[in-house]
């Protein structure tokens, strides 16, 4: 009951967090990706890029660029047009321009792994195959954001091809972060110069970002009151799983969501990667990406 | 603002239409497609199949099988279990068990067209070329456009168990065979009178009856055209005679790998369209960039 009231007043407020059911206007640019793939880099990224005189931080980020699950839907409404919001949300038909960031699943499920502990969703020994079990089965669903198939399917399937959807791949953005921002100036329909990009990067860097989280992070929402000994800014690396996932987990993720992970361009080490993890790519006979 | 301080009251109460934010239960099932798609009939065939004794009609089929956005919160709270809830939703991950009917988007443009017409939201003399292209791009109905409403539960659930994937034209041709999948799906069991039972009484011949008793009692229909039936031809296949073949052509183009993936052969020539061709070819299948 109590309960109840509380949640009556915040809607009335307008203080209730604006998440799934905020309010789209026309002029909307959503970042959008799975928790864990590089959204808080690309939301520095491109505040640093579109607000060249603001010094980006954690304490501000939240005011140029809101994230819809951490800001109430008054907060939203308020917000001068053209508004960029960064969320995790699958597939939303209402988005009218979407940039999404698509990480390698088995690098996703590595970081997500400490971010659960940081979180304390799960306690610091839980074992990590279990946790990649739980996960790539659906059965550990902290949030409403589907599997990482079903998030990067859905906007792939609706999506993709269009010119309002921009596709960036982490690895690409690490390779080559210089080419993948001229992209992302393109898809804002802003003109950057070399030096502009270049500062945005610089502006942007791991580092950077972890000096400012140490600093910044009793000020930020997604860090405040969360363990200290586990960074969110993660290692920032493509790839890692390699040395930090078990083989049994990576046989389990590419059994699962292989045949999506070949059409991104994704390197299936484990034999015979099932295809049940899109049975329309299978259907359709692809194979892996061209270059 | 009194109009939020009466929503806020409303929701004090549960009276309000939960939508998006149904609490969902484990054992629920779905009865999900894009609108104008054999929606309403699938849901009096499910609704005369499982609960024959409460005779559904056009004024208790909004209880029986009901909507997020229709009925209210402590009404859903109040339904048996296992509840088949109906939506037009695109892909959302909390529903666990899902019936999905999918229909051919040339009948579907007709469908939404007439539809429309019902509703006094066209006049009879619009031209459906000039409704086709907001069709097209989603603009016509709140749900979006047909194909990111189809891709997005075939990209995420399609071949998976908890997974019906039903063609409307297969419902026509052989409604025995496809309501007893439905009724294995909802693990119900099924004789042939059960199914020949609720079948007749969702025969569009029926169902025409009940709407011309009942208009005003279903949300439906309530305050639309009664010179137009909400149930249509309930027919498959009249674009053929009906659509113009730019129409057509213009479904094709934007639509055909898809419509091809589900066996809705295309009638015109090329259809290597610029944009929506996009699936499956090039969003799970084609290049990537």
């Amino acid at each position: 009951m109590i309960y109840g009231i509380k949640r009556i007043t915040r809607y009335l407020l307008g203080t209730d967090i604006a998440g799934r059911s905020l309010a789209v206007y026309p002029d909307d640019t959503f970042i959008v990706s799975y928790p864990r793939s590089g959204n808080t880099w690309t939301r520095f990224l491109v505040a640093n890029l579109l607000y060249p005189r603001e010094t980006v931080s954690f304490a501000n980020i939240e005011r140029l660029i809101p994230d819809a699950e951490a800001v109430s839907s008054r907060y939203l409404k308020r917000i001068q047009g053209p508004r960029i919001i960064k969320t995790h949300q699958y597939f939303d038909h209402r988005y009218p321009k979407v940039l999404y960031i698509v990480r390698d699943p088995r690098d996703v499920l590595v970081s997500y792994y400490h971010f659960s502990r940081k979180f304390r969703h799960i306690a610091d020994d839980f074992p990590l195959e279990k946790y990649v079990h739980l996960i790539v089965t659906g059965a550990l669903e902290a949030t409403n954001w589907g599997t990482w198939a079903e998030n990067v399917g859905t906007w792939l399937a609706a999506r993709h091809g269009r010119s309002t959807f921009l596709l960036l791949r982490y690895e690409d953005m690490m390779a080559d972060t210089h080419a993948e921002l001229a992209k992302v100036a393109d898809f804002f329909g802003v003109g950057a110069s070399p030096e502009q990009v270049q500062r945005a990067i610089d502006n942007s860097s791991a580092d950077r970002l972890r000096e400012l989280e140490k600093k910044e992070s009793s000020e930020w929402v997604a860090t405040r009151n969360r363990r200290d000994d586990i960074p969110f800014v993660g290692t920032a690396v493509a790839g890692g799983w390699k040395n930090k996932l078990p083989p049994e987990s990576v046989a389990e993720i590419e059994s699962a969501w292989g045949s999506i992970m070949a059409r991104l361009g994704y390197e299936l080490v484990t034999q015979r990667a099932g295809h049940t993890g899109s049975p329309l790519v299978a259907a359709a006979g692809f194979g892996k990406r061209q270059e | 603002m009194i109009r939020h301080l009466v929503e806020g009251v409303k929701r004090g109460f549960g009276l309000h239409s939960p939508g998006r934010n149904l609490a969902i239960l484990p054992d629920d099932i779905f009865l999900v497609s894009y609108p104008k798609s054999g929606n309403t009939w699938a849901r009096f065939l499910i609704a005369n199949f499982l609960y024959p004794g409460q005779h559904p009609d056009w004024g208790n089929i909004d209880r029986l099988i009901p909507a997020p956005e229709v009925m209210s919160k402590r009404d859903f709270e109040k339904m048996a279990r296992p509840r088949v809830i109906r939506t037009h939703d695109a892909f959302n991950p909390r529903f666990k068990q899902v019936i999905y009917i999918v229909r051919d988007p040339r009948d579907v443009a007709l469908s939404q067209y007439h539809h429309h017409r019902k509703r006094k939201l066209i006049g009879d003399h619009h031209p459906f070329e000039s409704f086709l292209p907001g069709f097209l791009a989603g603009e016509t109905n709140v749900h979006g456009s047909w194909k990111q409403n189809v891709a997005s539960w075939l990209a995420a659930r399609n071949g998976g168990p908890k997974f019906l994937l039903l063609r409307y034209e297969d419902m026509l041709l052989d409604t025995p065979h496809e309501l007893s999948r439905i009724g294995a799906f909802l693990g119900v069991e099924t004789t042939a009178e059960r199914l020949s039972m609720a079948i007749e009484h969702s025969s569009p011949k029926e169902m025409r009856r009940l709407e011309q008793l009942q208009a005003d009692d279903c949300g439906l229909t309530k305050g639309t055209r009664q010179d137009l039936p909400f149930v249509r031809t309930a027919q498959s296949g009249n674009w053929r005679s009906d659509m113009p073949e730019s129409s057509v052509a213009a479904i094709e183009t934007a639509w055909g790998p898809l419509m091809k993936f589900l066996g809705y052969e295309l009638v015109s020539g090329d259809q290597a369209g610029p944009i929506e061709s996009a699936f499956p070819v090039s969003a799970m299948g084609g290049p990537v960039r």
